[in-house]
């Protein structure tokens, strides 16, 4: 999904490039400047709150934190709203780049679980407000593989060699290691690196493709039957396919946090709260989840969802999974990157 | 008679120094060399001599540690690998290229320009689409399995996708119209009237090959070379999306630095003048082998009785 975003990107690139020499006005109090992920703002969302509003939205789009933070901190562009997931938001908030969140103008607020407010990564939830939730898990052919998956421990096999689709994300690889030896994701160490390499050394020849922008592709053609991927896509997998299950693995699994935030440089905050605030109305957010089936952690939302959406494991695991936030690591995530690298030339 | 045939292939005209108007007429394109050219690499020389920022972007300095990093085993090997890649892409390409732009070159002027059609008509769809397109044939469930399965030329589908022949593949399906675009263009140039001679001379068909058709094209065959060459070292789309990204290539190293986990930009400038430098020598050697041959052309190579 993401390449062909990287695409719609440099598309929306040329638009925004045309109509900065056409549109001197551009940063007046009807126009708003949004950076989000690629495939994960239905444009339904925009053209509703345009209508309602006033407000044109201008949406560019990045295929990964770190691209968003390169684009962010080279300030060739002033955007209103960004989508970081919770490790880049802490590392933002961290470095006073994002702007405080009046809650008065934001008072939809409410209908967000507690249980996704105050986490690690926005303590005192004055940044963030959260989009959409979700998991990196185990996704399962159970056409084609038989035995009781429960863990990373489990995809990881000899039998399994070839078969296998992993997301490309170092940082995402190196948390299963952990998790398997019983250690935090977030104790990301040279110690702990050492500890997991064997493991790893093991793991990594047994994957047959790493893919980030779309793992279940390959699931999907019949080229590997067991993967680790982000739950929206093992969602959309088990939507085309009840036979492609989703289980998160008993050692623990990753849960991200996407969320809506306001750069500290914003030329127009009030829009991007008031944007926040649109959002955040339960019949708005269920046009989100309608086309993104991630977990929704407005519940009032979640309240307007068909029993079918409800009842997706991917998108709603059942039972009471372990799940970890990542933090931000800081200069860490160069050492994770290498040993990757180093295991993936020798496999 | 002595003479090889390069020496019609290089006409030297007389130098004069270039006339204001002449000066003004390259302005565009020397300020545009400027501006796109030498001012990113200058920026990339001095971010690869700074240090990682936090959030990305570099903190200025003067350290060589990104240099003394690639000077590490898993780098030096992604970066033979990658050379090797790119130098096997070439060497396909050059040789399925070179009959296909001969007879393109030497057909009749209204097929001529239907069949350079032909060539040129896959980018008419975008490069990624081409290549996904390709991971529909070669899929485990995919046509080709289908078709050889069906007729029982195999029994179990093959592995095709994710692999290392996917990858060559894919490189020279990419590739293979910048290498028959260059030799087309000097096959056509090439004076029928030399082979013909050579022939009639007494020379065998592969003498006269490799003695007249040869270096009257080489021009071709060194700008074809480049062409290919040098963006398969530096590409990565294809071995993601046909080698499922199991071994990096050095761009896979190099956008990881910056639009992945390590954001590590310094890192990433050092790698990318490390491929310039690259660049430049693939460069340098095929123009040094040119100026080789302009001398020799001088020499009596070919002495036709």
């Amino acid at each position: 999904m993401q390449r062909t975003a990287i695409l719609g990107a440099i598309g929306l690139l040329a638009v925004a490039a045309v109509s900065s020499c056409t549109t001197p006005a551009r940063h007046s109090p009807q126009s708003l400047n949004l950076f989000a992920w690629s495939e994960y703002v239905p444009w339904s969302v925009i053209d509703g709150f345009t209508r309602e509003t006033g407000i044109a939205v201008n949406y560019e789009t990045y295929a990964s934190n770190e691209e968003m933070l390169a684009k962010l901190i080279s300030g060739a562009q002033r955007y209103d709203l960004i989508q970081p997931s919770e490790y880049t938001a802490e590392a933002l908030i961290k470095e006073r780049r994002l702007m405080p969140i009046d809650w008065s103008k934001v008072p939809n607020i409410r209908n967000v679980g507690a249980q996704y407010q105050h986490l690690r990564h926005d303590p005192d939830q004055q940044y963030t407000v959260p989009w959409m939730v979700g998991s990196v898990g185990i996704v399962v052919n159970t056409a084609k593989v038989a035995d009781d998956i429960k863990g990373y421990a489990d995809v990881f096999r000899e039998p399994h060699k070839g078969r296998i689709v992993v997301i490309n994300d170092p940082r995402e690889i190196v948390s299963w290691a952990l998790a398997t030896i019983g250690k935090d994701p977030n104790d990301v160490t040279p110690e702990t690196l050492a500890q997991i390499e064997p493991l790893l050394r093991r793991w990594l020849p047994l994957v047959k493709v790493y893919d980030s922008d779309s793992p279940k592709t390959a699931l999907l053609n019949g080229d590997v039957d067991l993967g680790i991927v982000w739950s929206g896509e093992a969602a959309l997998l088990y939507r085309e396919n009840p036979r492609f299950r989703y289980i998160l693995p008993a050692e623990g699994a990753h849960q991200f946090i996407d969320s809506l935030a306001i750069p500290a440089n914003a030329a127009n905050p009030d829009a991007a709260m008031a944007f926040m605030n649109y959002i955040l109305r339960p019949e708005v957010s269920r046009l989100i989840s309608a086309e993104f089936p991630y977990t929704n952690p407005n519940l009032e939302a979640r309240k307007l969802l068909s029993a079918a959406e409800l009842a997706n494991p991917a998108s709603y695991p059942p039972g009471d999974p372990r799940l970890v936030t990542f933090g931000d690591i800081g200069p860490s995530a160069v050492q994770i990157d290498k040993l990757v690298t180093d295991l993936k030339a020798a496999s | 008679m002595r003479t090889t045939a390069t020496a019609f292939a290089a006409p030297v005209g007389p130098s004069r120094p270039p006339t204001p108007t002449a000066w003004l007429l390259i302005a565009p394109l020397v300020l545009w060399v400027a501006v796109f050219v030498v001012a990113p690499t200058l920026i990339m020389l001095v971010y690869s001599v700074s240090t990682r920022g936090t959030l990305g972007g570099v903190v200025f300095g003067f350290t060589l540690e990104n240099y003394a990093a690639l000077l590490d085993r898993t780098y030096l090997y992604i970066i033979v690998r990658s050379i090797g890649f790119a130098a096997i892409t070439t060497a396909i390409c050059l040789l399925a290229a070179y009959p296909a732009a001969y007879r393109i070159g030497r057909a009749a002027e209204r097929w001529r320009h239907r069949l350079l059609m032909l060539v040129m008509i896959p980018f008419w769809t975008s490069f990624l689409i081409r290549t996904y397109a390709w991971v529909t044939i070669l899929k485990n469930e995919g046509p080709l399995n289908g078709l050889l399965v069906h007729y029982g030329l195999i029994g179990e589908p093959l592995e095709l996708l994710y692999t290392s022949g996917a990858v060559v593949l894919g490189l020279v399906y990419t590739f293979l119209p910048f290498m028959i675009l260059p030799i087309y263009a000097s096959v056509e140039k090439l004076d029928p009237a030399l082979v013909e001679a050579a022939l009639d001379l007494g020379a065998a068909p592969l003498r006269a090959f490799w003695k007249v058709i040869v270096p009257l094209t080489a021009p071709g065959i060194r700008a074809g070379v480049l062409l290919v060459f040098i963006p398969a070292l530096g590409i990565y789309a294809v071995n993601d999306i046909l080698g499922g990204g199991r071994v990096d290539m050095i761009g896979n190293i190099i956008e990881n630095q910056f639009k992945g986990t390590a954001r590590n930009w310094p890192f990433g400038s050092a790698l990318a003048v490390v491929l310039i430098l690259a660049f430049a020598l693939a460069f340098w050697l095929t123009s040094a082998q040119e100026a080789a041959e302009h001398r020799g052309a001088e020499e009596p190579a070919v002495t036709v009785p």
